[in-house]
């Protein structure tokens, strides 16, 4: 992103999008990530999208904010988000803040999270048919 | 007269106006064993004598100088234009110190007499002169900076801050209100720093300036690492990690500049104190932004009321104009819970 090692990646897999945070992210880094993965929506046309967020150590309340923000922009672009890998501590820890992710539906790790994204009517990896019919959705 | 033979001697020596008050004390002290008519020439030689001994004072000094400035001065590049620099910003931070004070600390350093000899010729104990040294040093080491950098302090309290740190006096800091004033004087933050960096040797406290984003992760990093050291659970960690995140945001976000001090107690328990400051605009109500949900940039509110959950002590100090400290503590606990 800025010349260092990536601090996050971003992988389509179908009409999927799958980010990874692969370190502790700052304010500007996480609003820089926002815009990264909702452009990455409208431009794959993604119907799913999964946010891994097992590395990061600390989801204070602008974390937590951000995610919730970035999943309801995902919502109105057409999108399913589903957070995962948040660390026990972590979850202690946003419990204990009073704050949660919202109506943002989390899964353990990434294997729960493909899961639940595919039994999600409109949002599962196999939806990719429904794009080249539009108009045939049940 | 007597002008007129001390300025002969020293020309326009600052000193010379101080050279001839002590010239006439000392003749007006001894007028009365003065035989009438020999008060004059009384008076010329004891002009020579002090304008003598105040050249010897000087030498002297000037000769030990280099015993005395190793004691607060960095290495500098061996250059000669420095060490003048040093010899003279030396010379006017020693002639400001009091009388006495002055006459104790030199012959301690340069002398060598130890602080039982002094303290039997003061009629007081050992310690109480080695607390006065130290005392002196601390003050000395803020002039010799002062002279060095030729900085005027802009308000009363920049002197009295600058002794507290550089003595390294906590109580004293406290008193003056050293952190806050750092954040408001910038000469003085500019000048604390090679009197601090005596005193950053301590390893179990961490002093970390936060004036960006990148400086939340760096201060919620160094307060994890430091916490680690006690017998914290994970979870606990994290909880700190969270708490020094918010207040730095917080700093960021309102204040611009501030700072964090980690700090990690032994009394009355083992725990991690965080002290984060800034010099910002102050919180006008400070009940309302203890308020869960109340929000000033769109957050979710959840900023200081879910720092005071997390933490086991919370204080929060703020002065309109002044700027905002917290204060939060968490005890370690051997056990999960």
């Amino acid at each position: 992103m800025n010349g260092g090692p990536a601090l996050v990646s971003i992988m389509r897999q179908g009409s999927t999008l799958i980010a990874s945070v692969h370190t502790a992210l700052d304010d500007s880094e996480l609003v820089r990530f926002e815009h990264d993965l909702i452009h990455q929506i409208g431009e794959h046309r993604s119907r799913g999208v999964i946010i891994d967020v097992a590395a990061l150590d600390v989801i204070d309340s602008f974390a937590a904010l951000t995610l919730r923000r970035i999943a309801e922009m995902a919502r109105l672009r057409g999108a399913l988000t589903v957070l995962v890998g948040i660390q026990p501590e972590v979850a202690f820890t946003m419990v204990r803040l009073g704050m949660g992710t919202g109506q943002v539906p989390t899964a353990l790790d990434l294997e729960e999270g493909l899961a639940l994204l595919a039994a999600h009517p409109g949002a599962g990896t196999d939806s990719t048919e429904r794009d080249a019919r539009p108009g045939s959705t049940p | 007269m007597v002008r007129r033979i001390v300025h002969a001697r020293v020309g326009s020596h600052p000193s010379a106006e101080d050279l001839v008050q002590e010239t006439l004390t000392r003749v007006l002290a001894a007028s009365a064993t003065i035989e009438p008519g020999m008060l004059e020439p009384y008076a010329i030689v004891t002009a020579r004598n002090v304008v003598a001994s105040m050249w010897r004072d000087a030498d002297r000094r000037r000769r030990n100088q280099h015993r005395v400035v190793d004691l607060s001065t960095p290495d500098l590049p061996d250059s000669q234009v420095v060490l003048d620099e040093e010899q003279s910003a030396m010379a006017t931070a020693l002639a400001r110190l009091g009388e006495r004070e002055r006459r104790t600390l030199l012959e301690h350093e340069v002398s060598g007499t130890d602080t039982h000899t002094l303290a039997a010729r003061a009629g007081s104990t050992a310690g109480a002169v080695a607390a006065q040294l130290n005392r002196t040093r601390a003050r000395l080491r803020v002039e010799y900076v002062l002279a060095a950098e030729q900085a005027e302090l802009p308000t009363d309290q920049c002197r009295a801050v600058l002794i507290a740190l550089s003595g390294g006096d906590q109580r004293r800091q406290r008193e003056v209100r050293a952190a806050q004033h750092l954040l408001e004087c910038e000469l003085c933050a500019r000048l604390s720093e090679p009197l601090l960096e005596r005193g950053q040797q301590r390893d179990d406290r961490l002093r970390i300036p936060v004036t960006a984003d990148p400086d939340i992760v760096s201060a919620r990093r160094a307060a994890r690492e430091l916490a680690s050291r006690l017998d914290f659970a994970a979870t606990d960690l994290t909880v700190i990690a969270t708490a020094v995140s918010e207040v730095c945001r917080n700093i960021v976000r309102f204040a611009g500049t501030g700072e964090v001090v980690v700090e990690l107690l032994e009394v009355p328990r083992r725990g991690i104190q965080v002290v984060a400051r800034d010099g910002g605009p102050g919180i006008p109500d400070i009940d309302r932004a203890l308020d869960d949900g109340f929000s000033t940039y769109g957050g979710l509110g959840l900023g200081l009321p879910g720092v005071r959950r997390l933490m086991d002590e919370f204080a929060i100090a703020s002065e309109p104009g002044h700027g905002t400290t917290v204060t939060m503590t968490k005890w370690e606990r051997t056990h999960d819970g």
